[in-house]
């Protein structure tokens, strides 16, 4: 379990040399002593493009090391983690949407949700189509992923991140093509889930922000 | 959590990008390579260059030596015992083995084309392991009172081409001599004659004789050859060492032997069918690595276009080993049929040569080597891909 996720002196190596610069010196992140996500944080990032939001869920999530500083779960060094050791921080305590929603496209909707329950068996069906119906795309279900909207393609992939026990919670611009009803019921639903197991939620966006309640806000 | 390979979805997802026409290549490429080898191996084994069949056949150097005769001689030229000591103790000489004569006489008898054809004959017998050929039929057994006979095949070549056609007497295969039944009186000095059933088995290009087993003879001159001293053989067989071939024939000049039945020609054919043994082993490696190389690119290929989709997978918590076990599933499953096929072939393939090699007494060499090494190549090769997909499969996690 991983109760508290240790920033220090973090910063993305491709913004080496610019420590001068605004973004930078203004980060409540980057190069920052220690800063620290705790267990049941309710946390949204808000950035400019370009401002590595994106990087540092790669970071966070294992998926890049092209970074300085250190990060930490608990009081580990995540850069000595191992491949197995990643695989089951990524089924069962790190749970990601990402930006680009990595979906397969030749898949359909729930071939692209189950592809992720299989692996943690974590969800029944019933519940995952309870959510999908409460995104409004439960007609969807045997749709191929590929012809569905990057809004459908959205709510899709926050049904798939939420098919797995995590003690946090990324999310990578959840809401920045939904409209503001949509937005709220993805915050209920990640709420709802999160709760369960007093799990961490780390929302990013460029200004259109997940409805999370009693958020704090952290400028990136 | 544990992972296995069962997950439905993945391999649904995985196989959209595997192209059944590269499979296909690599498939007829390698199974057309390891029939080759194998084929080539088989007929290495059967054409008696492994290791057993070469100490009785081939590769082996063979000399029959005898005294000279000189003007009419009614005492047999023979070998004493100290000559034949000192010739065992020459280095050219590996091993030396004697000559038997029948010391009683034998009549042979056939019945061929309504004709009846009879004549004395004399026999001789040498250690088995002297014979460049050993049938199947080689064996005495006084209770079944059956003789075994080989002949120098340059007998038949006469017969046919000298004897036969001048005659009105028809020609005659190898197949037609064995299956034609002789009849041989043997008679002792002074005793009464006992007719045994003969047949000829084999064909030796080494020994210039009628030939019995050793069995035979030594019982056969017990039984009718009971006055006065046992005969000293009149000619050696000594399996010499080629390299000391002038040490050879100085001895036997200095000695006044002479040396006939010399198997330089076997010596060739055996080089000769172990160049071309080899040469088509050599070809069937070479189009194996062909094979394993096309394979090795596929799978580049095939992982470099599911990249994404792999990486994705990784991302959802799918382990690079996990999803390696789908890939490597087809693979031993493609190898494997493969490999059952290629073995197939080459025990069809062998067919070709199994009874022409059968009638000069070799080609029957195990089949288990065949299997030995279809099995480590599947087990090499398998291993191979294992290790390429593994390694492909971490640098994908990697970001590599």
């Amino acid at each position: 379990m991983i109760d508290k996720i240790s920033l220090q002196n973090l910063l993305p190596r491709v913004f080496r040399g610019m420590e001068d610069f605004d973004k930078i010196r203004c980060s409540e992140i980057w190069l920052k002593d220690s800063v620290s996500l705790e267990r049941g944080c309710r946390i949204c990032i808000s950035a400019e493009s370009g401002s590595g939001k994106s990087s540092l869920l790669s970071f966070i999530y294992g998926n890049r090391v092209d970074y300085d500083g250190t990060l930490r779960f608990n009081d580990r060094n995540i850069k000595e983690y191992t491949i197995n050791d990643w695989c089951a921080i990524r089924t069962k305590s790190i749970a990601l949407l990402p930006q680009e929603l990595r979906l397969f496209p030749e898949l359909t909707v729930m071939e692209n949700i189950q592809i992720k329950n299989r692996l943690t068996n974590h969800k029944t069906e019933t519940e995952i189509l309870e959510y999908l119906d409460r995104l409004g795309i439960a007609e969807k279900r045997n749709v191929l992923a590929g012809k569905l909207s990057i809004g459908q393609q959205q709510r899709v992939a926050l049904v798939r991140s939420i098919c797995q026990p995590f003690d946090f919670i990324f999310l990578d611009e959840p809401v920045s093509h939904l409209d503001e009803r949509n937005n709220r019921i993805v915050a209920d639903i990640i709420c709802e889930d999160a709760s369960k197991n007093e799990a961490g939620i780390v929302a990013t966006s460029v200004g259109h922000h997940l409805m999370l309640p009693n958020a704090k806000f952290i400028a990136l | 959590m544990k992972q296995t390979a069962s997950q439905t979805g993945v391999w649904q997802l995985l196989r959209r990008n595997i192209s059944a026409g590269q499979l296909l290549g690599y498939s007829a490429a390698n199974a057309v390579g390891l029939i080759v080898v194998l084929v080539g191996l088989m007929f290495y084994l059967d054409s008696g260059n492994e290791a057993k069949n070469r100490e009785q056949f081939f590769s082996k150097d063979y000399a029959v030596i005898s005294k000279k005769v000189d003007g009419i001689g009614f005492n047999p030229v023979t070998f004493s015992e100290e000559e034949i000591t000192d010739i065992e103790c020459q280095p050219w000489a590996k091993k030396t083995g004697r000559f038997t004569a029948s010391q009683f006489t034998v009549y042979g008898s056939v019945t061929l084309g309504g004709r009846s054809l009879g004549t004395y004959l004399f026999l001789e017998s040498i250690p088995d392991e002297f014979f460049d050929i050993k049938p199947k039929e080689w064996n005495f057994d006084p209770d079944d009172g059956f003789i075994p006979v080989i002949i120098n095949k340059d007998y038949l070549t006469l017969y046919n081409f000298g004897f036969a056609v001048p005659q009105g007497l028809p020609q005659l295969s190898e197949e037609i001599i064995g299956s034609i039944p002789l009849s041989v009186r043997l008679t002792g000095e002074g005793m009464r004659p006992e007719y045994f059933e003969a047949a000829i088995v084999g064909f030796s290009t080494r020994l210039n004789t009628i030939a019995v087993p050793q069995s035979f003879m030594d019982w056969a001159n017990e039984r009718f050859y009971t006055e006065g001293e046992k005969l000293e053989p009149s000619r050696l067989i000594i399996e010499t060492d080629a390299l000391q071939a002038d040490k050879m024939n100085s001895y036997l000049a200095q000695h006044g032997y002479e040396k006939a039945g010399d198997t330089a020609d076997e010596g060739k054919i055996s080089k000769f069918l172990g160049v071309v043994s080899g040469v088509v082993t050599i070809n069937g490696v070479v189009i194996c690595a062909l094979a394993v190389f096309i394979l090795l690119l596929s799978i580049f290929l095939l992982l470099q276009q599911s990249r994404d989709k792999l990486n994705y997978l990784m991302l959802l918590g799918y382990s690079p080993t996990i999803i390696s076990k789908y890939y490597l599933r087809v693979v031993i499953i493609l190898n494997s049929v493969i490999t059952v096929i290629a073995i197939c072939t080459t025990l069809l393939a062998r067919n070709i040569w199994i009874r022409p090699l059968g009638e000069i007494g070799i080609g029957d060499a195990s089949i288990a080597p065949i299997f030995i090494v279809a099995l480590t190549y599947l087990l090499l090769i398998n291993a191979i891909n294992a290790r390429v997909i593994h390694r492909r499969m971490h640098r994908i996690w990697h970001n590599r």
